[in-house]
């Protein structure tokens, strides 16, 4: 391995990223009075850390034995340990990755809100939101994890309400500490029930307790880490708070939150299913994460297509990229209920490598977003129009997101989702019959999924950057400052990198299989001369070079025009406006967001359900000439009206009943504890 | 010295001291007048200062003297001077209101002594201190403060029962431990102290914003 002393690397590089993360935090508040100060130290700390993160990544999936750090504690049941086992440097080098990229165009990003917002606070929450995410997935022990894991989902609360004078991100907000607490009361379930099996809440302990833990509990196990994990993922229904809070918090904030804090979740499901779990399942365990990850794929892009807010959109899409990666990891957990070592490798590979992937696009689109977003000052669709003109650099990295995210070679979107697609076709090897029809049908959804997506991004990409300015906020955009363009610049490369050479990154991921599996895949997947990835292993399957793929690209393009040049006749070259039939082309004859999905509505109405109200004012002197015409369009939030409204109405109709106790009489409260105590008494004597 | 004097005699003064604080403690519930309350009060903590002055002496502890000395600065001098003063300022013009009247009240408080008896007897058993006995009358008066706590209307008096309760305790310290280290006490006593005060603080505002120190006013906060 290229590290002479990779554990030496490792303590020096974690003590590096805490200590410049701790800076990013205490830093900007030595200086108050000088916003531009404080967001140059916050940021610039953010990123030094986040690069000695990607380091510490690195070197820990190159170690064979996992260091472990631990520290005293005089707090009873707490120990804190961390250890960089290669799944935890995996996600240490993903949150590093997209940090430092964030941190970068955070620096500029950050500036417009250098006048309204405390940058101090902003800065400083920012550092520990990306610290307390870089230790939770080194945490090494169960009580210390559900304490950073809280400290993670509470700073990124206080982020989310940055801009809290607005209703809507207060109500966001709630939504999302709402969820993010009942999702956390999820995983201690599952925490509890390897705990009083043990009596220990070390990870290590977790591991020893799955051979005594008796069937039942083992369910409850599976089903606790799937809500609580699911929950912080995004799945289908869980996902109602992702559309409300990654918007609601500044574009910098939700990159981070759509495309790394999620995947925390991701870890967390690894992590309980394979580590602590043993990867000895049921089958019904690894389909309900397969049904549930389809689920999630197909509607999340769905819901996304119907989004005419940029930041919203992208949300739904984080619901369906989780769905994918779920696909991946459904697939392995089938695959080792039986027995198919190689096979599992490959569906948790590819699970793997859709997470990283989602993490960079999710990123670089969100970030895009948040360009557009910091020069019209709007996040309505509608609004936007005509911004490559303006904005060639932030349209040209948005246009590689938008590819990636669709799964469209050469970028890393496709080469994940084509791993993905593999291990479910390879779901003829299983042995039992339904599973045989069952994985093949998860396949077709995850085809319509990447269908729709590609529809979803050509409208959002469309919309917002071609044709001409729909307001005044876009014809008055601008280009966006270079720490931005840098930052998004960054992922871009980082698109089309692990699109182009998945036979450098599977080698790396198969470091993060092998533990749990039983298999290593790096020999075999790869073919002789690293060009090419077979997952057939070895039954000559299906194979792809995606090197060769880039390369016919890069040819065929130039090939083509050169025919049209050789052998086209002649080229007259003349610019003119676009002929509109001799009227002149106004913006508001432009094809509209709403106008772009409506086919799709049409088709899918059964599950959108759609309420379209068209009013027509005629004119008074004839009633063929149509004066003003006014059309509402609203979808039924289904799963919250039929799923979230009920039990938020019985909480109310329940806490109203109990108000009776709380009169607000002090008599009465004195009362309360004097009874109490009484019966107490009398219970003991 | 001690051994020279009758050997039940300490249990037995110590069980009269005990016994005159839990006839204050019925006189302070049957009492309808508030400064006559806060007297009753300043004369309880006398009595527990002369017990836990006679616990010091028959066990040669002399940290308990100490207690016994902060009890009398505080409880007997200090804190009835800020109660004098918070009655003085807030201007009570009816006296005593009850939630329970006094007769029914003083039933109750019976039923209290007999259910901390009755508590504190399996322990008592067991006890080897000349201090046994007092377990359950400080348990009666812990108990019988929280209900004039939440039988008394007026924020004064249920300060008066929560200083009660603290006597209790104290008492309580005193008679299962031989008392609690001293710097607990301390701590305590200047807990007690600045309860007092914050309390008092507390029925100025009352006062201020209802026109009166009855609690059950505060209803109105709700909402």
């Amino acid at each position: 391995m290229p590290f002479v002393d990779a554990s030496g690397v490792v303590t020096a590089t974690l003590l590096a990223t805490i200590v410049l993360y701790g800076l990013g935090i205490l830093l900007p508040q030595c200086c108050p009075r000088h916003p531009h100060l404080q967001n140059l130290f916050a940021h610039g700390a953010a990123t030094l850390a986040a690069m000695s993160g990607i380091v510490l990544g690195l070197s820990g999936l190159f170690i064979d034995a996992p260091p472990v750090f631990s520290l005293p504690s005089t707090l009873p049941l707490l120990t804190i340990q961390f250890r960089l086992d290669p799944l935890s440097a995996f996600f240490v080098l993903l949150i590093s990755l997209a940090g430092a990229a964030v941190s970068i165009y955070a620096v500029g990003y950050v500036r417009e809100f250098e006048s309204r917002h405390p940058i101090g606070l902003l800065g400083g929450l920012y550092n520990a939101f990306l610290l307390s995410m870089t230790l939770v997935v080194m945490a090494d022990d169960g009580f210390l994890f559900l304490i950073l894991w809280e400290i993670m989902s509470i700073v990124s609360y206080l982020l989310v309400v940055t801009e809290h004078e607005k209703a809507d991100v207060r109500y966001a907000g709630f939504f999302y500490l709402v969820m993010t607490h009942v999702g956390t009361a999820f995983i201690l379930v599952t925490y509890l029930v390897f705990f009083q099996q043990t009596g220990d809440f070390s990870f290590e302990g977790f591991r020893q307790s799955i051979a005594s833990l008796p069937e039942g509990f083992r369910t409850i196990a599976f089903l606790g880490a799937l809500i609580g994990f699911g929950t912080k993922a995004g799945i289908i229904p869980l996902h109602v708070w992702l559309p409300y809070a990654h918007p609601a918090a500044p574009s910098h904030v939700s990159a981070l939150m759509s495309g790394v804090m999620i995947k925390t979740a991701i870890y967390g499901l690894i992590r309980v299913y394979f580590d602590f779990l043993g990867g000895d399942f049921p089958w019904w365990w690894g389909f309900t994460v397969l049904a549930v990850g389809a689920v999630s794929a197909l509607l999340g892009v769905m819901y996304a297509l119907m989004e005419h807010d940029l930041k919203s959109l992208l949300a739904y899409h984080s619901v369906e990229n989780i769905g994918i990666i779920l696909l991946g990891i459904g697939a392995g957990m089938i695959f080792q209920t039986y027995g198919l070592a190689n096979l599992a490798a490959l569906g948790l590979l590819a699970g793997l490598y859709h997470t990283l992937n989602h993490a960079v696009f999710k990123s670089l689109l969100f970030m895009g977003a948040g360009a557009v977003l910091s020069t019209t000052h709007t996040r309505n669709m509608e609004e936007y129009g005509g911004l490559i003109k303006t904005m060639p650099w932030t349209a040209l990295f948005f246009l590689v997101g938008a590819v990636s995210i669709s799964g469209l070679p050469p970028t890393n979107g496709f080469v994940s989702e084509w791993l993905t697609f593999q291990s479910l076709f390879l779901s003829f090897q299983l042995p039992d019959l339904l599973m045989k029809i069952m994985v093949p049908i998860g396949a077709a959804m995850l085809a319509l999924t990447g269908a729709l997506a590609v529809a979803c991004f050509a409208k959002a990409f469309g919309i917002t950057f071609l044709a001409m300015p729909r307001s005044q906020h876009a014809r008055e955009a601008k280009e966006v400052a270079w720490p931005m363009r840098i930052g998004m610049g960054l992922l871009a490369v980082a698109c089309l990198a692990l699109g182009v050479a998945p036979m450098v990154v599977v080698p790396l991921l198969d470091r993060v299989t092998s533990g749990f599996t039983e298999a290593t895949l790096a020999g075999r997947l790869v073919t002789e001369g690293g060009f090419a990835l077979a997952p057939g292993l070895g039954i000559g399957f299906a194979s792809i070079s995606t090197p060769l793929l880039a390369i016919l690209l890069i040819v065929i393009v130039p090939l083509t025009l050169l025919g049209v040049v050789l052998f086209g006749g002649r080229l007259r070259k003349r610019l003119y406006h676009t002929w509109g039939c001799g009227i002149n082309l106004k913006p508001r004859m432009e094809y509209t967001a709403t106008g772009f999905a409506q086919p799709i509505r049409q088709v899918f109405s059964m599950i959108y359900r759609p309420t379209v109200k068209v009013e027509t004012e005629m004119l008074e002197e004839s009633r063929y000439f149509a004066k003003r015409k006014t059309f509402e369009l609203s979808l039924e939030p289904t799963f919250q009206k039929h799923l979230y409204d009920p039990v938020v109405r019985l909480f109310n109709l329940a806490a109203e009943r109990l108000r009776v106790v709380q009169a607000g009489s002090l008599h009465l409260y004195l009362s309360y504890i004097f009874i109490t105590l009484l019966v107490l008494l009398l219970w003991v004597s | 010295m001690p051994l020279s004097l009758h050997p039940d005699l300490g249990s037995q003064l110590i069980n009269l001291c005990s016994m005159l604080l839990l006839l204050t403690t019925f006189a302070i519930v049957a009492q309808r007048r508030l400064s006559a309350c806060v007297d009753l009060f300043a004369l309880q903590s006398l009595f527990l200062a002369v017990t836990a002055a006679v616990v010091a002496w028959f066990t040669d502890s002399p940290h308990i003297y100490i207690a016994a000395l902060l009890t009398i600065a505080i409880k007997t001098v200090t804190i009835p001077m800020i109660l004098k003063k918070v009655i003085e300022r807030v201007n009570v013009k009816r006296e005593i209101e009850f939630v329970i009247n006094i007769p029914p009240s003083l039933l109750i408080c019976g039923a209290l002594v007999i259910l901390a008896f009755s508590v504190t007897e399996p322990i008592a058993k067991l006890g080897f201190l000349l201090t046994r006995d007092s377990l359950a009358i400080a348990l009666a008066i812990v108990l019988i403060g929280f209900f004039m706590m939440i039988a008394r209307k007026k924020a004064v008096t249920q300060i008066v029962g929560f200083l009660m309760m603290e006597n209790g305790l104290f008492l309580g310290a005193t008679a299962s431990a031989y008392g609690m280290p001293l710097i607990v006490e301390l701590g305590v006593f200047f807990d007690v102290l600045v309860a007092a005060l914050i309390i008092g603080v507390y029925t100025h505002r009352l006062q201020d914003t209802f026109d009166s120190v009855d609690t059950t006013k505060l209803t109105g906060l709700k909402e």
